[in-house]
């Protein structure tokens, strides 16, 4: 998914059990993000349009969302229940149940299904979930989320099933037991276990690994058809899925087509236009602000729009590494000067977001409302003057990297213009999204300023600090883009995951958000609403608060 | 056999004077644009969003039109949109120019040498050409963009990109006139009298080239601001927030339904500047290029 990155291999460093209670998004929200739900009906051909122009299919190397591309055609051993009104929740897929842990917290164990087969009629055991982990781990196949990388016994050092052999912390006794050993007691494991590297691969089907994304055998109600890079993807029906055994895929359609590399503005006019085949259709991008401000006036298309509650966080990353903006000082002047109204607007005013002045992400448990500064929603020069003076007026001349997206250009440029206001001037350079994403997380950071927005991977504080701040996601691959590095703050982290007491982690993790504010490393633009639009003929298409993306894996047509 | 015409039969052609009226038009206004903007009272950098609803569009007639703002302001920021077109079409201008100089400069100096002293040197200027010709000069400008400094001044850096990659026509043009006038009378003549190869070219044989160089200059002008602006459409012309017509263009397609005058007013000093440039390099060729006489049919000459 655009904007929302994957992470390293050392994405979670030490973690302990967080109960699933702690992590869950708004139970009592409105049901702002539902559009339509009625039984699911069977049949018709579904197009998703993306401006993507590649899906990487092979689960090890995959970043998607549980609810996303690969569900369809990857089961996994959880998956995510996503219903409108109701909060998120990990639910069994492959697995009998959630997972049993042992009473330490450090064993997970789990039973499949009977009667589970692949798109190839054979039948899908332990062993093919075990595989599957353990070709995540080979260095060729890097690039997807990499939670578990760190959490599985001796994890740190294995290389992948090609160099290493077996992975001892991963047990099979029988065809239908998987034993996960690990290093720490940890309560989120239902979460990962989600995610797409512990999806089924037969090892007969991976003689060649960097092609074995091409044509992947398939576990979920569709296979693929085809994929040609930059133009479609075409998914048809499984015929040896069966949906006694699956309880979050209805599979509605009998065939979907994704339309790869399409521009956002035609889509979102496309969909808006709403005849022909674009009836069958939904965008999985963002809808443009054009559009968005053009569907406020069309009552058809405003019908089918649907938009998340405030979630995502779009921030400003601050590279604390380099001179001058290693003085707290500028960086606080910089806190005060920035204009988030701009911002606001640039991404199509409140239908685009809410502003932020936190790092952890509404609806998530625990969070606490503050503003260390307080500067009204345009910002506050005088105040930022002030600070730069105290700090002896340094000659701010800085970098602004972001994405080449026209989108991302506005929104650079608003922050530009607010930093002018008190006399820092900024040079924007903006690079192809695969460029900028090397760049922001290579060891190097040549940059001063850097813009992104956040989305945790699963609903806890943890998806939300530790990624952002914690020193040992810093380069290489991490994505703390400020390069912000305080003991005290990685302590912090540390004891929160340890944290057996949801109330207790909850109230850690609001105190490392405040505590990391301190020091500014980044300002807090906006809680991001993503807005996406459906063909009238979409049905049960809704965004829920986490992970505000539309549940792929419910969306049927009506006749 | 060569003509010489008169300066009033330019003038007689009503259309080429449009275009050269036009286009000293938007020198003027290029070359005036700061004091045109602070007339009006307004900038193309600050931010109005009390001129903008909710939703970041621009609130009144035709895009916010007023006296404050006479052709409205852009959406989702709310900078004075005349600002941007008056600044535009300095950049365009500017970047037009400049590259087209560079691009006259190496394409006289690649194809009058290679016209002239032949030979392997010519066969190897030929086929750089016909490569360039066929270079993905897009795809190579969005590859520097990732790698040049952001320090580096991006303007200049779209300016030598288009320079670079504009000449190959000027030289294919100027190789073919100079490989004609080597074998005329009067520069066998001069040869024979032994002058020098440093005089030949340039006292015989550059002063016959002025007068292509003159009307390639015209008509290449109107190709090279095209191209900044697919640059700027595309993303990877000169940096935001320097106005750009091509940017502004890239971002009205999307308001075209909701804020047409985005699109109206950018897109319509393009169309006008690149016609005008058109109409007045036609012009001056049939003016001063005596192989290109327009056959207008001859009054009794009709079957």
């Amino acid at each position: 998914m655009s904007r929302r990155p994957s992470l390293s291999v050392a994405a979670v460093a030490v973690a302990a059990a967080l109960a699933l209670t702690a992590c869950n998004a708004n139970s009592d929200s409105d049901t702002a993000g539902q559009s339509t739900t009625s039984s699911t009906q069977k049949g018709g051909e579904l197009t998703i349009l993306t401006s993507s122009s590649t899906v990487t299919l092979d689960p090890a190397k995959s970043s998607n969302l549980a609810i996303t591309t690969l569900g369809l055609f990857n089961r996994r051993l959880t998956s995510w229940e996503i219903e409108p009104g109701k909060t998120a929740q990990a639910v069994p897929d492959l697995a009998t149940d959630t997972g049993t842990p042992s009473d330490d917290g450090k064993t997970w164990t789990y039973h499949l299904k009977s009667g589970l087969k692949f798109s190839d009629g054979s039948p899908i055991t332990s062993q093919d979930v075990k595989y599957g982990v353990e070709r995540s781990f080979a260095p060729e196949l890097s690039g997807g989320l990499g939670y578990h990388k760190s959490l599985l016994e001796d994890g740190e050092k294995y290389q992948g099933p090609y160099t290493d052999g077996d992975l001892d912390s991963i047990e099979t006794p029988d065809d239908t037991t998987i034993v996960f050993h690990l290093n720490v007691s940890y309560g989120d494991w239902p979460w990962i276990v989600s995610m797409p590297a512990f999806s089924p691969v037969p090892k007969s089907a991976d003689a060649k690994p960097q092609e074995y994304g091409q044509h992947p055998v398939s576990s979920g109600p569709y296979q693929v058809d085809s994929y040609k890079e930059g133009s479609t993807l075409s998914l048809s029906r499984n015929p040896n899925w069966d949906q006694s055994t699956d309880e979050v895929r209805t599979a509605g359609p009998d065939k979907i087509t994704f339309q790869l590399g399409q521009d956002d503005t035609v889509a979102a006019q496309k969909l808006i236009a709403d005849s022909g085949d674009d009836k069958n259709a939904f965008q999985a991008s963002f809808v443009p602000p054009a559009q968005l401000s053009q569907i406020q006036s069309n009552a058809d298309a405003k019908s089918r729009l649907v938009t998340s509650d405030a979630g995502a966080l779009a921030y400003l990353a601050i590279n604390v590494k380099h001179k001058p903006l290693d003085d707290l000082k500028v960086r606080q002047a910089l806190e005060y000067a920035v204009d988030k109204k701009a911002f606001q607007i640039a991404v199509g005013g409140s239908i685009g977001g809410e502003p932020a002045t936190t790092l952890i992400t509404p609806g998530i448990a625990g969070r606490q409302d503050y503003d260390l500064y307080p500067a009204g929603e345009s910002g506050d020069v005088d105040k930022a003057k002030q600070l730069l003076a105290d700090a002896g007026n340094p000659k701010l001349s800085l970098t602004l990297l972001v994405e080449s997206d026209p989108v991302e250009v506005l929104k650079a440029q608003a922050i530009q213009q607010g930093l002018k206001r008190a006399g820092i001037e900024v040079t924007i350079k903006s690079e192809e999204s695969d460029a900028w994403y090397a760049d922001v997380t290579s060891d190097k950071g040549d940059y001063d300023l850097a813009l992104a927005s956040w989305q945790p991977d699963f609903p806890s504080a943890n998806g939300n600090i530790q990624p952002l701040f914690a020193s040992s996601e810093i380069g290489g691959g991490g994505f703390n883009l400020s390069r912000y590095s305080e003991p005290e703050v990685d302590d912090l982290i540390q004891q929160a995951s340890a944290a057996t007491d949801p109330a207790q982690a909850e109230k850690l993790w609001a105190q490392a958000d405040k505590r990391i504010l301190q020091d500014a490393p980044v300002v807090p633009l906006l809680f991001k609403k993503n807005s996406f639009l459906h063909g009238s003929n979409v049905q049960n298409f809704f965004v829920t608060p986490f992970p505000a993306y539309p549940n792929y894996l419910k969306v049927s047509l009506s006749k | 056999m060569r003509t010489r015409r008169h300066p009033r039969q330019f003038l007689a052609d009503r259309w080429a004077v449009a275009g050269g009226v036009v286009v000293a038009g938007f020198l003027l206004v290029a070359a005036t644009a700061s004091a045109l903007t602070a007339v009006e009272g307004q900038d193309p950098y600050t931010y109005h969003l009390d001129a903008l609803d909710d939703t970041g569009r621009p609130v009144g007639f035709g895009g916010g039109i007023s006296g404050t703002h006479w052709f409205g302001v852009e959406p989702l920021t709310g900078r004075d949109l005349f600002a941007i077109v008056t600044h535009g079409a300095q950049t365009s201008l500017t970047v037009g120019l400049a590259a087209t100089v560079i691009a006259m400069l190496i394409g006289v100096l690649v194809g009058v040498t290679a016209g002239f002293f032949g030979g392997w040197y010519d066969r190897l200027v030929s086929r750089a050409i016909d490569v360039l010709y066929g270079f993905p000069y897009l795809v190579f400008m969005i590859a520097l963009g990732a790698v040049v400094s952001a320090k580096f001044p991006r303007t200049w850096l779209v300016v030598l990109v288009i320079g670079a990659f504009g000449w190959p026509t000027v030289a294919r043009v100027v190789r073919g006139q100079t490989l004609a006038l080597k074998h005329r009378t009067f520069v066998v003549a001069s040869t024979a009298m032994g002058a020098g190869p440093g005089h030949v070219l340039v006292r015989q044989i550059l002063p016959h080239l002025g007068v292509t160089i003159i009307v390639y200059t015209t008509i290449l002008i109107p190709g090279l601001i095209g191209v900044e602006a697919a640059l700027s459409f595309l993303g990877v012309g000169v940096p935001a927030p320097t106005p750009s017509w091509g940017r502004s263009i890239g971002e009205g397609v999307g308001w075209v339904q909701t804020d047409p005058m985005f699109l109206v007013f950018p897109g319509g000093a393009l169309f006008a500047i690149t016609l005008a440039f058109n109409l007045l390099g036609d012009g001056l060729r049939d003016l001063l290029d005596p192989r290109s006489v327009r056959r207008r049919p001859e009054a009794g000459a009709r079957p």
